[in-house]
Formats: structure tokens, sequence, C-alpha cells
């Protein structure tokens, strides 16, 4: 028997693979937290509907802190986007000062939600609030951590004096035109 | 180059030399090589998959008699760290390992998207493999009494969760983005398909799995164990992905094999095949289960939406046996082995899903015994590995470069189906105890025949497993490129086993079938 020897196929514009494999790893991201918090609202309404507070005596959650956090992710939503565009157009300079900002706003971030966690005044140990609060945030946390080690990889490859295009695009695809 | 990026080196080379089946040590601790990393994914699932039946088998067989030779903790860890290691170590790594090394062959791919990463994710599901197995072994299983060693196990899990979730991202890519030009999603063979589908929802579910042991290692680690890490509620929080409607999102891309293996070896189109891809897709919905946890939810198995989708999910099984049955009668069936466990499968798979449906059914009160429950799981989790043993003989001599001893397979036949009846149908007949007060008096023996049935299952993993290597073998029938003379898709157009590249220039895809459309 012998291979099938077929005849060369056209060049085809496929969907990006980063862009969808991006795609792929944010839902499952987003699960993770639809897993959390569900769980966090049905102990939640077990407890109020107990006829007790859900938040253990002398603890409040200030909102001041988490908008501010929501604000600052959503500003580095822009100026990663402003980093993606910068590589497109091989243009270095403003690749290093999007990353930078991006990783600078991540920062801010933790520093925020830890003073949070401060001010918050309540103890992990406290019972199932404690622990589911710590849980979710701590969670966002980890997911931050990732998500800036990747933008400082890109940033020392850029130093290291790869063009942008080769360390974020999908040029090495052996498979892509 | 960023760390997801193919080494240009791995590029296109059809005319390269086809590497080593059974690749060197530094080969495979280096290689982004799909076939390799699926390969690894093949041979390490199966070894996992006979110490789970065997864990299985202790752990019920304990159940045997007066005399216990195991403490009541001690086989409780055992029984529930092999359900969990049953899917995140055998089943879930099997299909992923074939998704792997096939998905891309099937879409006519040069390799997987992401190669780093997949082997990436493979060296992880096996660390963290090992270092579950290590954990649970040493009093880290749920509600073990060593504070360090559970939460050993806890990480472990997180980290296979992680990595089996990164592999899923490397195969959906792969057929999503790197089909070959003509090939729509609707002319995508249908193991690809399965996998599209059995991935997007593991893909949905797994990660509020690692949402649960997240909250239960906190709590563990940090609060004393006093609410989501207490000891006796550890395994409650996690156990939905063993029952119903969760379990079936493991057979999914079962579903596909059969229908490729049937395919082939019946020499048929499959007729109706939009209809099939409906079903496959209807079966991936109806499995989702991650909202029916019964320690958030206790009610959930009395709430219509569980019990329809339990019913339901006959239709799609019923759906799958009427086109593999048209294809048996427009084909001429080649009695190979493959086809033997194909159809094995599909018996397994539709005893598992009427066993769903009757306990979907609240009159008959058979959710009061957690018996029936497991014998389903034992059902389907048969099903899955008749399954993937159809989809190892059906795709080894492309994978080994030989042919395997199909007297193996034909054995296998008889010690999965067997095992499978055995192991989960008992069960089931234990649990309609309570309806039929004689059946009291044979509890015992039909767990002992479930216990056997199970260690059957082991047999039927190892035979897999040395079905594989006898195709690697000195001596090995030498496979050609269609290793069966019938093959209908892009997989059987590459050499066996394909070079690097896999492909040279393939032609446009015009129907789900390219290699018959050539022939015509």
């Amino acid at each position: 028997m012998t291979a099938h020897v077929l005849p060369p196929a056209p060049a085809v514009q496929r969907p990006r693979v980063l862009v969808v494999g991006t795609a792929f790893a944010a839902a499952a991201s987003f699960m993770v937290f639809v897993g959390l918090i569900g769980i966090y609202l049905a102990a939640r309404a077990d407890v109020i509907a107990s006829g007790t507070a859900w938040l253990p005596k002398g603890v409040s959650i200030p909102l001041q802190q988490p908008n501010t956090m929501f604000i600052t992710l959503i500003m580095s939503v822009f100026t990663m986007q402003w980093a993606v565009a910068a590589i497109a157009k091989n243009d270095r300079v403003n690749a290093y000062l999007a990353m930078g900002l991006t990783l600078m706003l991540g920062i801010a971030t933790i520093v925020m939600t830890t003073y949070l966690w401060y001010l918050m005044e309540l103890d992990i140990a406290s019972g199932i609030q404690g622990v589911l609060i710590y849980t979710i945030t701590g969670a966002h946390i980890v997911m931050l951590v990732v998500a800036m080690i990747f933008v400082a990889l890109m940033g020392l490859r850029a130093l290291g004096g790869l063009p942008p295009l080769l360390f974020f695009g999908t040029r090495w695809l052996p498979s892509m035109p | 180059m960023a760390l997801t990026d193919t080494r240009p080196e791995t590029g296109t080379d059809a005319s390269a030399v086809a590497p080593s089946v059974v690749p060197s040590p530094l080969t495979i601790f280096g290689t982004g090589d799909h076939k390799a990393v699926g390969t690894f994914y093949v041979l390490a699932a199966l070894v996992f998959g006979i110490a789970g039946w065997v864990a299985a088998s202790l752990s019920l067989g304990h159940e045997v008699g007066s005399n216990p030779f195991l403490s009541g903790s001690t086989a409780m860890q055992l029984g529930q760290t092999s359900n969990l290691g049953l899917i995140l170590l055998v089943i879930v790594p099997l299909f992923l390992g074939l998704g792997t090394y096939i998905v891309p062959l099937q879409v006519g791919a040069s390799t997987v998207a992401f190669p780093r990463a997949a082997a990436a994710a493979m060296w992880t599901w096996l660390l963290s493999s090992g270092v579950f197995i290590v954990a649970s072994f040493i009093d880290g299983g749920f509600g073990g009494s060593r504070e360090k060693s559970v939460s050993l196990t806890l990480m472990a899990l997180g980290g296979l969760i992680i990595a089996l979730l990164l592999g899923t991202v490397c195969v959906l890519t792969t057929a999503v983005t790197l089909r070959t030009p003509g090939m729509t999603l609707d002319r995508v063979p249908m193991f690809t398909f399965s996998m599209l589908v059995g991935g997007a929802i593991w893909l949905l579910t797994l990660p509020v799995l690692l949402a649960n042991l997240l909250l239960i290692w906190v709590d563990h680690r940090y609060n004393g164990g006093t609410t989501f890490g207490a000891g006796a509620i550890q395994f409650e929080q996690v156990s939905w992905i063993t029952h119903e409607p969760q379990i079936y999102a493991f057979l999914i891309p079962g579903l596909g094999i059969v229908a490729d293996v049937i395919a082939t070896l019946t020499g048929a189109r499959l007729g109706q095949r939009n209809i099939l891809l409906l079903a496959i897709g209807a079966f991936g919905v109806l499995s989702v289960g991650a909202w029916a946890q019964p320690a958030i939810y206790p009610s959930a198995s009395d709430d219509l939406l569980w019990q329809a989708m339990g019913i339901l999910m006959l239709l799609p099984v019923l759906l799958l046996f009427g086109g593999v049955a048209k294809a048996f009668k427009d084909g001429k069936p080649s009695l190979k082995s493959p086809l033997g466990l194909a159809v094995a499968s599909l018996l397994l798979t539709l005893l598992a899903v009427l066993a769903g449906a009757l306990l979907a059914i609240t009159p008959l009160e058979l959710r009061a015994s957690e018996l029936f429950a497991t014998g389903q799981f034992v059902l389907a989790i048969a099903a899955a590995l008749s399954a993937a043993a159809a989809g190892i003989g059906y795709w080894g001599p492309k994978m080994t470069g030989g042919h395997s001893a199909d007297g193996l397979g034909k054995l296998n036949v008889l010690v999965l189906l067997g095992g499978g009846a055995l192991g989960g149908l008992s069960l089931c007949v234990v649990g309609f105890s309570h309806r039929f007060t004689g059946l009291d008096g044979a509890h015992d023996a039909l767990v002992g025949v479930s216990s056997i049935g199970c260690l059957l299952l082991a047999l039927g993993g190892a035979l897999a497993l040395l079905g594989l290597l006898s195709g690697a073998r000195k001596g090995a029938p030498e496979a050609a490129a269609d290793a069966w003379g019938t093959g209908q898709t892009l997989e059987w157009a590459c050499p066996s086993p394909p070079p690097t590249g896999n492909f040279g220039d393939l032609a446009v895809v015009r129907s789900p079938e390219p290699l018959l459309d050539e022939e015509a």
C-alpha cells in the first residue's frame, strides 16, 4: 500500500492561533471565578437566610479600594492593547513604554488589594466568609501575577534584541502563511 | 520568540526521516513534537489505568465478607482516590494524548498549536500525577489524617487540572485554527469534532473543580478545616465530577473515536453525518454538570433540569447507534479488533446512559443508594476506556509504524466488555436492594463480582498497552500510510509513523472523507 499523494493546496487565511488560544485560556480562567463566585453567593445566601449578617461583627468592606482596582485594571487593558499595537508595528520604544506601564498598573492593583485586606480586618480563620473572600481575591492576584510574568517575559525578550513581531506573533509557526 | 512559539527548526519538512517510535530520553524530555507528547500521555495513562482499576477493585473487595482487609478510612480514601484518578490520570489524559497525536494529523496540520505548551502540560500532568499518588499513599487522600499530605494531594490535583486544561487549549486551538484548506468545521473527522466538543466542556467545567479544590485547600491550610476543608465533606465537594451528568463529559471524545473506527473498518461513509455531529454536540451540552454540586446544592438531583438531562441523554446515544448501524449495513465490516472495541464501547455507553436515565427517575428511589451511582460510574469509565483502547488499536499502526497483534485486541474486546458489564451492572443491581429485599443476601456476592470486573478492566488496560507496544516491536508487520486500506481521513495520507511536519502538500478538502474523494 502506498501513501496517498495529493496535489498542492493554495495558501489559506487562518484564524490567529494566539488569539484563539488566548480566548480558550481566558474562558477557563473565567470559569474558575464563576465557580468561586457561585459558591460565594450560595454560602452568602445560606448565611443570610439563617438570619445572621454575612460579614462578622466589626468587619466592613470599603468600596473605594475595589473601585480604584477596577479602574486601574481597565486602564491596563488599554496599555496592553497599546503594547500589542506597538509590537505589530515593530515600534520598540512604544512597546517598552506600554509594557512598563501595564506592569506598574498590575503592581498598583496588587498593592491596593493588600491595602484592602488590611482595612477589612477580616481574619481568614473567622469562618466561611474569610475563606471565601481571601480565596477569591487571592486567586485574582495569582492570575494577575501570572499575566505580569508573561508581560515581563515579553519585555525582557525585547530588551534581549528579538524583533517584537517574533516574540509576540506566530511567525515561527511553520504552518502559518 | 515566545515560549508558546514553535522553534524554527521544527518547521514543515515532510522529507525528513520519521522519528523513532520509542524516542530516546533526551528527545522525549526536550521535544515539542506532538507525536512524542501524545504517545507519552497514552503510555503513562495506561499504566495509571492499570493501577487505578486495581485500587478500585481493592476498595470494593474490602466490603465483601465480615473481615475487611483494609481499615475503613483507608478503603474510603482508596475508593475516592481511584475514582478521581480514573478520570484525571487515565481517561482525560488518554483522550488528550490521542488528541495531541491525532488531531493535527486529521486536520492536515504540521504540528499542534503551541507545541511547547503542549509538552509543558504533559510534563506538569505527569509530575502532578506522581505527587498525587504518593501523597494519597501517605494518608493524604480526602479526609486523610496527615495534614501536610492532604495539602500535597490538593495541590497536586490543582496542578494536574491546570496541566490538562493547558493541553486541552492546545488541541482545541489546533482544531479551530490549523485546519487545511477546505476543511470546514462540519467536515472535520468525528474524533476531532468530539475533541472540540469534549474539550470545550472540560474547559468550562474542570476550572470549577479547581475552584472547589482551592477552597478546600485554603480552608484546610489556614482555617483548620472547619468549613470547606472539613475532612468528612472534602470529597463530597468534588464528587460531582464522578456523577451524572458530568461523568458523561469524559466519554465525549470516545464517541468520535467509535464513529471514525466504524466508518473506516466498515468502509462506508457515515450516513446523516450532520445529525451525528449534532448528536455529539447534544451529548456535550447535556453533560455539563458543574452546577449540580451536592455539597453546594443538595437538592440538585431533585431538580427537573437534572432529571431531564439524565433522561434526554439517551437520545444522542440512540442517534449514534442509528448512524453506526447504517454504516454496518452499507459497508463491509472488517472484523478487526478496533471495530470490536468500538462496538463494546458503544454498548457500555448505552448501558451507562440507561443507568443514568433510571437514576433520574425519582419514584425508583435509586439515588438512595450510592452503589447504583458507583455502578453507573464504572460503566461510563469502562466505556471510555474501551473507546480509548479502540483508538489505540486503530491508530496504533500510525503511531508505531507496525501492526499490533490483533489477537490481543480481540481478547481485549471480551475483557473490557465483560469487565465493564460485571463491574458496573452488578453494582447497579445492588442499588435495587432497597426495593427487593431478596437482594440483601446477594450484596456481598454482587460487590465481589464488581470487584472482579474492575480487575478485568485493569487487565484490559494492560492488554491495550501490550497491543500498542507489540506494534513497535522489531519484526512487527510494517504499516502502510493507509494502514487499514480503507482510510477516509487525512491522518491516513501521511506515512506511518508521520515524519517531522507530518505532510507534504495537501489538496483542498472537499468532503469529510477526502481520501475517498481522491480514490473516486
